[in-house]
């Protein structure tokens, strides 16, 4: 079996330290937002929390179908702009596809949940949507780009209602995740278009650091200003 | 208009109204700073006194009623709450 990957080998393994600190991130939030729900036993913690553990989750198959495809290689040709890597497949490809199958439908179902937490559906419209993303990831299959214009178009109604809640409550900290999720919103652009130029791949990966390192600095301001002092207070 | 207070909320903005005036707040100034009724107020500072958030304190014939490091801690967690609801949107 031949597959096809679009990352320039000096890359390799760079794009799965970026996942790794994507996941560091999403779960330190995801954790953070657990702990929260306990207190005020609000759903939408619980809901925010399950949508980055899915994506945390779907993050992990991404490094190990990656590490499947780095280090098993056994020929590597160059055809014009972009580079193929040939690989046997033979042995590992159940577990290269249930890594591939599961970055897609995880990445899906986070975003989509996410999605969900901020537009409310009913159960028939979960049931349908479910189902869809079934369908789009058994079709996207092997076709890379389908599945970034479907993330894309996720992660844009995302982004936007970021931006709508920055514009009504004029928050900073909001205005920061808005621009977090609009990071990793353009990044799937470049994925879409990997197929002219392997060098945008890594403007992908770079712009996905981005996006998750401001979703770290908003979430450390959120830490920052819970934790400062009470100034006023007289020990009596 | 905002929603219905929930029971955290309501201690929130007892304990906040406490730090408001130094940590140290009379229980009728209390009472009409967070919104509540006097039996209401009764119930949730026994609640309160329980679980150490504040204490009570007689001085000059007046009954203080004092905020606790738990409870200034129990106010910065919900303010690092909030904070993570406005940034979040939830």
């Amino acid at each position: 079996m031949v597959k096809l990957i679009y990352s320039p080998q000096w890359f390799y393994g760079k794009d799965i330290l970026i996942d790794i600190i994507s996941i560091f991130v999403l779960l330190l939030i995801a954790l953070f937002s657990l702990k929260y729900y306990r207190i005020k036993k609000n759903r939408n913690y619980l809901y925010l929390a399950s949508s980055f553990i899915l994506l945390a989750s779907s993050f992990l198959f991404k490094i190990l179908m990656n590490l499947n495809i780095y280090y098993k290689f056994i020929e590597t040709k160059q055809f014009g702009l972009v580079t193929a890597v040939y690989q046997n497949m033979k042995q590992s490809h159940s577990l290269f596809f249930t890594s591939f199958l599961l970055y897609y439908l995880l990445t899906l179902f986070g975003v989509y949940a996410l999605y969900s937490t901020y537009q409310k559906q009913s159960m028939p419209n979960h049931l349908l949507l479910i189902y869809l993303i079934f369908i789009s990831t058994y079709l996207t299959y092997p076709h890379y780009y389908l599945f970034h214009l479907t993330l894309l178009i996720l992660l844009g109604l995302v982004a936007y209602t970021y931006s709508r809640r920055y514009i009504n409550k004029k928050h900073f900290s909001t205005k920061l995740v808005a621009y977090s999720f609009w990071a990793i919103t353009i990044s799937q652009i470049f994925y879409i278009s990997i197929d002219l130029n392997n060098n945008l791949y890594i403007i992908g990966e770079l712009i996905q650091l981005v996006g998750y390192s401001s979703l770290l600095i908003a979430f450390i301001m959120v830490l920052r200003y819970g934790r400062k002092e009470n100034k006023d207070r007289h020990h009596w | 208009m905002a929603g219905k207070r929930t029971r955290i909320d309501i201690i929130g903005d007892m304990l906040a109204s406490i730090l408001d005036k130094g940590g140290k707040i009379k229980p009728t100034h209390l009472m009409y700073k967070s919104n509540l009724a006097h039996s209401q107020m009764v119930g949730y500072l026994n609640e309160l006194v329980e679980k150490s958030l504040i204490r009570k304190v007689k001085k000059d014939k007046n009954e203080y009623i004092i905020i606790t490091d738990k409870g200034c801690e129990l106010v910065q967690k919900l303010r690092e709450i909030k904070e993570f609801e406005h940034a979040f949107g939830l």
